[in-house]
């Protein structure tokens, strides 16, 4: 036992279990954000249950069960004995006959035995109100029933899939065509004020503005013609009743269908397939009912061009710094002081770097830009107010201390004898920086890069001062030229979840939103990482065998 | 093996004098500071052109020091000063006007452990080349030829220029080195410690390199191995904490030095 310890095995254990408690740390939370993320998206099976009330009446609740939880209660008879009773809640959806679409059931209410598999309900998902929980009775188009019973089901989904089609046609031509339209007549509004601004003004120009918005106003109108036309086929579809619990009837208009699904009698097969297009629908639509439903498209958009707009930034910065530090700087007192300065600038809280990118990008910094270049938009602020170029600036900022301190790291592994070696040549010292060093130290540069992406594309506090909004009119990236706006507000995820789940009036809905989100997230700065780390293990297979 | 046998014919068939050759540097009343240390004192010497001239001495004798004054190297070490002056040229090289980069392109240097770039073969060769923008093909090609015949490289690496330099071995690595400095076509080639860290093959491939370099370049190599010295130099200086102690033609130092402190030590009584 004493030559074991001697030996230093117990340190080695625990080393080993430090090492393997963290691991499973980081698994663990990784393993539940993914079941939770990801279980939304499964098409839950719906039980109709039959609930007993005190005044002996029995209510019948259809819908997903949600959640179980343990509630404590005294015992009626002897105070000091407290019974743990389950509780669940139900999703019940039918939010506007409902008025909420959530339910908690006590499981001594509950009777057990009649608690059933619901067959044949359906479940319809709308772009307003939410889920419908309720079984189809008939189907009418323009005041005449086309279908009862059975027939409804194949029926309405011919119908649905050409509402979703009208329903994607509007969508375009609203966001994209008519959006272009607008942004024109915006442009051309800025243009004639900036011209007024400069007395340029003149009446040859004034016809000129007019006839250009003239034609826009004309495209405009008949796009606005078409939409009615659209709107108006949409409308004649139809509509859809269902029985929902309760006996009550609800009618559901088909162009407020996006989908719908019979989770009862479907094949694994179709369930899979249903998971599937769930996730792909989350990813790549836009969020509906104050982001409690729909996709988180635009806050992808916005992460990823935020964080690839920062590393733009952050490298050349970082870069030239570590440069002028490592190779051309004086070792002394200053050059110590700015050290211990950039790597204490690392631990200073990011809120501190949001509230300086207000003060000095947004105010300062945007403030001077709007009075310098674009007076003519007074009293409106184009870059004077929170915008992706602040955001991206100020993340830059935020993450520039590691990427210098890891180019200073690599810029020191370079051995001195290559140094000496293209000096011998005859390069003078920046030939030899640029042209042997640097390329040399790309892969730790590429490393500050690596943890500068995973440090901005998780932060939410500072970005919520210089630019994410909880809903971004557009995207920082459109097709309207110059393409990328940097001065347009945009959409975040570790916002999203942050708004979602905090500051959203349907919590229960929004829950597992949040761990999809946060899956999402995660699975997104690891991506942005993996692509930054091939390019690292390349850099590194051409620059090895460095060590001897 | 031919190689060595004219390294004696050479010795043998005409006795060389410092006073019948043409002076490639000279250096006047040298002397090296890092910091207050002084590393070298008051060294006096001419170098001929056109031969191999060996410095041989103890560690730390500033042997080393002294063949990287003459490209400038110690520029670059913030401690270093100097006083005195080196003629290249009857030029000197430590005017405040002089462009180092040019110097060097004249004056080339090999170091002691092989650093090749991390880039393929021929990148390595016309590097050099490349600095002074040349960017003509056929000419970076014929000069990468030339230079990797002249390292006695060629016939090894013709079919893989476009690999990593880094794949080659230690001795091909310390050839390649030789061959990227002479594709500028220096007037001087320092040589600093160029075979310490090879196998007595590639050591052997070196000296007959050296051998065939002298005739083209003026070659000054710094060397641990009193048998090198010997086998491959025209001139030998004895250096000794900082002095200049002897300095003449190979065959007088080795056969007939004239000083005991020079005699002690390539005998071995120390060293």
């Amino acid at each position: 036992m004493k030559s074991w310890f001697n030996k230093g095995e117990h340190w080695i254990w625990f080393s080993a279990s430090a090492v393997s408690i963290s691991v499973v740390l980081v698994f663990g939370l990784l393993a539940m954000i993914a079941y939770k993320g990801l279980l939304h998206f499964w098409p839950h099976n719906v039980y109709d249950y039959q609930v007993s009330h005190s005044n002996g009446q029995i209510e019948q609740v259809v819908g997903e069960l949600h959640d179980t939880k343990l509630k404590l209660v005294v015992d009626e008879e002897d105070s000091t004995i407290v019974h743990e009773v389950p509780e669940y809640l139900i999703k019940t959806g039918n939010r506007d006959v409902y008025g909420i679409d959530f339910k908690w059931i006590n499981s001594r209410d509950l009777n057990e035995g009649a608690t059933t598999v619901a067959d044949k309900i359906t479940v319809i998902e709308r772009y307003q109100w939410g889920n419908v929980y309720g079984y189809l009775e008939s189907l009418t188009v323009n005041g005449e029933t086309i279908a009862t019973g059975e027939e409804v089901e194949p029926v309405l989904q011919d119908l649905a899939e050409k509402g979703t089609a009208l329903h994607e046609k509007i969508h375009h031509i609203e966001k994209t065509v008519m959006g272009g339209i607008n942004y024109k007549i915006e442009a051309l509004r800025l243009e004639q004020k900036k011209l007024e601004s400069e007395d340029e003004y003149d009446a040859k120009t004034e016809a000129e503005f007019e006839t250009k918005r003239a034609a826009l106003n004309k495209e405009f109108v008949e796009l606005q013609a078409s939409m009615q036309i659209l709107h108006d086929k949409a409308d004649s579809l139809g509509e859809v009743t269902l029985t929902i619990a309760g006996n009550q009837k609800i009618t559901v208009k088909i162009k407020q269908v996006v989908r719908f699904w019979q989770p009862n009698n479907m094949s694994l097969l179709s369930k899979v397939g249903f998971f599937f297009s769930s996730i792909g629908n989350f990813l790549t639509e836009d969020p509906r009912e104050a982001n409690t439903e729909g996709g988180v498209f635009p806050a992808i958009v916005g992460t990823v061009t935020m964080v690839l707009l920062m590393t733009i930034l952050v490298t050349p910065m970082g870069v030239l710094a570590a440069i002028y530090m490592s190779e051309y700087a004086k070792d002394g007192p200053v050059l110590r002081l700015v050290r211990i300065s950039i790597n204490n600038l690392a631990g200073v809280p990011s809120i501190v770097f949001g509230i300086f990118g207000l003060g000095f990008f947004v105010y300062i910094l945007g403030g001077s830009i709007d009075d310098l270049f674009y007076g003519y938009a007074a009293p409106s602020p184009v870059f004077g107010t929170p915008g992706l170029l602040w955001a991206s600036l100020t993340m830059a900022l935020l993450t520039l201390p590691v990427v210098i301190v890891s180019t200073q790291e690599g810029l020191s592994r370079i051995p001195r004898s290559l140094r000496e070696g293209g000096l011998a040549l005859g390069a003078t010292k920046l030939e030899t920086i640029t042209r042997i060093v640097l390329p040399m130290a790309t892969p730790a540069i590429m490393t500050g890069l690596i943890l500068a992406i995973a440090r901005a594309a998780g932060e939410v506090a500072p970005l919520m001062l210089v630019g994410v909004v909880k809903l971004a009119p557009a995207l920082p990236i459109d097709f309207n030229a110059p393409f990328i706006h940097l001065e347009n507000k945009f959409m975040h995820l570790g916002f999203h979840i942050y708004d979602v789940g905090f500051q959203s009036p349907n919590v229960e809905a929004s829950q597992p939103l949040v761990y999809a989100t946060s899956l999402l997230l995660v699975v997104i700065i690891v991506s942005l990482n993996l692509g930054a780390i091939m390019i690292r293990n390349r850099l590194r297979e051409r620059y090895k065998s460095l060590g001897n | 093996m031919s190689g060595l046998t004219s390294f004696s014919m050479n010795r043998t068939s005409d006795k060389l004098s410092l006073e019948n050759e043409e002076i490639a540097i000279e250096v006047k009343d040298w002397n090296l500071y890092y910091g207050s240390k002084q590393a070298l004192s008051g060294v006096n010497m001419k170098l001929p052109k056109n031969r191999v001239t060996a410095f041989i001495g103890p560690s730390g004798c500033g042997k080393s020091t002294l063949l990287r004054c003459f490209n400038r190297m110690n520029d670059l070490i913030d401690s270093v000063s100097v006083e005195g002056s080196i003629l290249l040229d009857n030029e000197d090289m430590y005017l405040k006007s002089m462009d180092v980069s040019a110097l060097r392109r004249r004056v080339g240097m090999v170091f002691q452990k092989p650093n090749p770039f991390p880039k393929s073969i021929f990148e390595n060769v016309c590097y050099g080349l490349r600095l002074q923008n040349i960017k003509d093909k056929q000419l970076l090609k014929e000069t990468v030829e030339w230079a990797l015949r002249g390292a006695n490289l060629w016939e090894e690496v013709k079919d893989r220029l476009d690999e990593n330099a880094l794949s080659l071995s230690g001795g091909q690595q310390q050839r390649l080195c030789i061959a990227r400095a002479i594709a500028i076509k220096p007037e001087v080639l320092l040589l600093d410690e160029p075979t310490s860290a090879l196998d007595p093959i590639s050591t052997l491939a070196v000296e007959e390199l050296i051998f065939e370099l002298k005739k083209e370049f003026t070659i000054l190599i710094v060397t641990h191995n009193m048998q090198q010295a010997a086998r491959v130099s025209d001139y030998t200086a004895f250096m000794y904490m900082g002095d200049l102690v002897e300095y003449t033609d190979t065959d007088s130092l080795f056969t007939n030095p004239k000083l005991k402190q020079t005699e002690d030590y390539i005998s071995g009584r120390y060293g």
